[in-house]
């Protein structure tokens, strides 16, 4: 698609949504802002919380200060923050579970760090803890929503031959999740043009997209409709919930992440997740079937 | 009130500004002031509730929540105790535990009784419907989540329980058509039970609870702040309303108010909730009667707040907007540039697509006469927020009990002067319930919310805190407070006992405007065909997280 000069000088202003607001178009308009040129900038905004870190260069807890490590863990509602060397003050980070609260950064911000990227989805579980003093602490998705899209978009055409079909199962959501699904499919995101449609039925599905703690009284619904889904099948959880319970966690109504009822292929984490991490983990879930 | 059951009434007191607490007793009077209430003192039932009260005093307390209707702002609180002398742990089952029920008397209290009945292990006496409601099957007998001695942790096998049974709808022709728990789009859990004669709905049940998670019970195991979290998140899309009423129920069991700037952030935040809802909600309304174009555009605008959302708190969904005691979202001039800037072109944007959809004669014929909740229903079932509003029941929190700013603003244009209060007057009764009027009211109410956004920004203090720093030494243990707040949905109140420690709740209950509204879609559906089935579900936009819990 060529791109317009108008669009070009849109560029530089649309981080952070200026460019929205100046845009010229009419609402009802054909082509209005599902201008796909407009998405190759869509980024998170400065202020959004989408990855918490924890910084490296400081790995000397005691020298930091013990007592507001202390309280950010204390402050953690999911606790997603633990200490797994209580010798060496090693500090554990687990993604899956982590809310995005922002409330570590602000009691112990020479430890954590909230940042505007998204956290990448992980095919392992375990990939989503990291460790001060082990693997090295990710850096936050800027992948813009097109390209990632695009890499789907190739890929499913040349594997399903042009569209993969997506099934959502609310498996105990408090609904976030599901409102960044669809809007995965409003006019903006528009994700049918990578060819992924949403469908009605398990039966029809490739991929199970499953948000929410688990809950207790949607077992028996949701593993049949895993069963309900042909072979192969691939299982993405989406959201804090669905990768590990989130803030719910483990209670007598709730199975701390859907991977206790289901197997899960893929972990998108996040609370909500915000629509380009969700199509993030549909490319690793692609990936995963070949 | 006190002369005429002076006999009957231990104790009446006065609380937290306008809350006046009636202590009975004995249980067996629990019907006869429940009445009086509402015939006398022309009040609705709100909520009621139990708590497990077994350590400090010995019992379980039953609480029976009135709002005053017709511009009075203050609730009564009828209080009976179900005495327990057992004590913990270990409580024996005991068929004794049991209060009258007052369900013949109030329709709506039938659902609270079952709900009661489940975490508590309390029995209606007289109680028409004694199925489970929040426990499903495979939850053994005896286990009550919310008495003190189970832990919210406990893993609880998967045998026994009770059977579920339908209402069963005989005759010639009649069929079921059971739909759900997973339903066809990307929505949340829940089943219905259709009774069919052709085409035509004669009845339907609904199922719920499904998306159980164990929030109340939750919430005493946590600190203040983290409850705070949760309450965002027991239905994402109130997240604003939820927290606000929570947060208030503790400000207000703490006798303080928050900053100034804090109540007019708090209003800024909740209309655009407000707003990128009821546009959800229209869309959702557009795709369902067919035609795509205008769901298309309402979803342009929806996204753009949302854009809007994340821009002014970090999060799409507006987590993180309030604070124990304040908010935590600073609105400065760059902030509200953005908000004005987008609010106003979005509005005029609004205003074409709605324009069009009016005039689009198969968009509006499916909307008329469609899921019509009858106004008697509607008082009946004590419904709230747009399912009310829509037949002519004008009840709305923000007007009727000010809380944040509102007090300063005006919720309703309508009733500046008394011909504008006749007009509004002449306009509710003509409200036919239907779907189109649904779709009318959330129109209306997203104009007014931009107006309300814009009036908050003018009265918004430029500097000050954010948050009152000494809530948590004024929180007297054991004391509690009722919150409440106008979602999207209608109102939805938190209430809160502190436990033994100051930063910790010994009882959350949580009443969301779902839970009251879901029993009308029985009703609203009734000689409507199962196709328009979606489309009266969408203009009821009832969230099943939300009344789950
Ligand atoms: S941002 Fe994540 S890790 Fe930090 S306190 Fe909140 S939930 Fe815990
Ligand atoms: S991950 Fe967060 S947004 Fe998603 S369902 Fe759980 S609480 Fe809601």
């Amino acid at each position: 698609m060529t791109r317009t000069g108008k669009a070009k000088s849109e560029k530089a202003t649309v981080i952070s949504g200026a460019s929205i607001e100046r845009s010229p178009r009419s609402i009802m308009g054909s082509r209005v802002e599902t201008d796909r040129n407009l998405l190759d900038h869509i980024r998170s905004s400065q202020g959004y919380r989408g990855n918490v870190r924890l910084l490296e260069e400081e790995s000397d807890l005691a020298s930091l200060g013990l007592e507001r490590y202390k309280r950010a863990v204390e402050m953690c509602a999911p606790k997603a923050i633990a200490t797994i060397d209580a010798a060496r003050l090693g500090v554990s980070l687990d993604k899956g579970k982590c809310i995005l609260c922002g409330r570590c950064q602000e009691v112990a911000p020479d430890l954590f760090k909230i940042e505007n990227g998204f956290v990448p989805p992980t095919r392992e579980k375990r990939d989503l803890v990291e460790s001060l003093g082990g693997r090295t602490a990710s850096e936050g998705v800027k992948k813009s929503y097109e390209e990632t899209g695009k890499e789907l978009k190739e890929k499913i055409s040349k594997m399903f031959g042009r569209s993969l079909a997506v099934r959502e199962v609310d498996a105990g959501s408090c609904n976030g999740c599901e409102i960044e699904i669809t809007a995965l499919n409003n006019p903006i995101y528009d994700i049918e043009r990578f060819g992924i449609h949403f469908v009605a039925s398990p039966r029809h599905a490739d991929v199970l997209l499953v948000t929410g703690v688990g809950s207790r009284n949607m077992e028996v619904a949701l593993r049949r409709t895993y069963e309900a889904t042909p072979n192969p099948k691939v299982v993405v959880a989406v959201g804090a919930c669905a990768c590990s319970g989130g803030i719910f966690g483990e209670t007598y109504a709730t199975n701390a992440g859907v991977d206790n009822v289901v197997p899960v292929d893929v972990y998108v984490p996040g609370c909500p997740p915000r629509p380009e991490a969700i199509l993030q983990g549909l490319l690793s879930a692609v990936d995963r079937i070949k | 009130m006190l002369g005429r059951f002076s006999d009957r009434v231990d104790e009446i007191h006065h609380l937290n500004g306008n809350e006046v607490h009636v202590l009975l007793k004995r249980k067996e009077d629990i019907p006869d002031l429940c009445l009086y209430a509402r015939d006398e003192l022309k009040s609705k039932l709100s909520t009621m509730f139990c708590s497990d009260d077994r350590g400090p005093c010995g019992a379980f307390t039953l609480r029976y929540v009135f709002a005053r209707a017709g511009g009075q702002d203050f609730f009564i609180v009828l209080t009976a105790r179900i005495r327990a002398d057992q004590g913990l742990p270990g409580f024996p089952l005991d068929r004794s535990l049991s209060f009258p029920s007052i369900a013949f008397q109030f329709p709506s209290a039938a659902l609270y009784e079952r709900e009661i009945r489940d975490m508590f292990g309390l029995f209606p006496d007289g109680s028409p419907d004694k199925r489970p409601l929040v426990l499903h099957e495979r939850w053994p007998e005896g286990i009550y989540p919310l008495r003190k001695e189970f832990d919210v942790t406990t893993k609880v096998d998967r045998t026994g329980g009770r059977e579920y049974k339908f209402t069963k709808v005989e005759g010639e022709g009649v069929c079921e058509i059971p739909v759900g728990p997973v339903h066809a789009g990307i929505i949340e859990p829940g089943h219905f039970r259709f009774s069919v004669l052709g085409e035509s709905i004669i009845n339907l049940e609904t199922r719920l609870f499904y998306v159980h998670r164990g929030v109340e019970k939750l919430g005493e195991k946590m600190n203040l702040d983290q409850v705070l979290l949760l309450s965002e998140r027991i239905a994402g899309d109130e997240a604003v309303a939820n927290s606000t009423a929570y947060c208030q129920a503790l400000e207000r069991a703490a006798g303080v108010t928050a900053p100034e700037r804090a109540l007019q952030t708090r209003v800024v935040c909740a209309e655009m909730e407000r707003i990128y809802n009821h546009l959800g909600t229209l869309a959702g309304m557009s795709t369902d009667v067919g035609f795509a174009y205008g769901s298309a555009r309402l979803n342009i605008l929806k996204e753009r707040m949302m854009q809007l959302n994340e821009q002014v708190t970090g999060s799409r969904l507006l987590f993180g907007t309030n604070r124990v005691g304040g908010v935590g979202v600073e609105l400065d001039a760059d902030k509200v540039r953005k908000v004005r800037s987008t609010l106003k072109r979005s509005l005029h944007d609004f205003e074409l697509v709605i324009s069009m959809l009016r005039n689009n004669s198969s968009v509006m014929d499916r909307l008329l006469n469609t899921g019509t909740i009858a106004r008697r229903v509607a008082v009946e079932l004590g419904l709230t927020g747009v399912a009310a509003r829509c037949a002519g029941v004008d009840e709305d929190t923000r007007r009727d009990h000010p809380y944040a700013a509102y007090s300063s603003l005006r919720p309703d244009k309508h009733h500046d002067s008394p011909m504008h209060l006749t007009e509004h007057e002449v306009e509710m009764q003509m409200r036919r319930g239907d779907a189109l009027a649904r779709f009318e009211v959330r129109v209306e109410e997203v104009v007014d919310s931009a107006a309300m956004i814009d009036q908050a920004i003018e009265n918004m203090p430029q500097s000050g805190d954010l948050v009152v720093s000494d809530l948590r030494e004024r929180l007297e243990p054991h004391s509690h407070a009722l919150g409440y707040a106008e979602s999207h949905r209608g109102q939805t109140l938190h209430w809160v006992t502190i436990g033994d420690h100051p930063d910790s709740l010994s009882r959350y209950k949580v009443r969301t405007a779902s839970f009251v509204n879901w029993p009308a879609i029985e009703q609203a559906v009734i000689k409507d065909i199962v196709p328009d089935f979606p489309l009266i579900n969408k203009s009821l936009d009832l969230s099943y997280a939300g009344n789950d819990l």
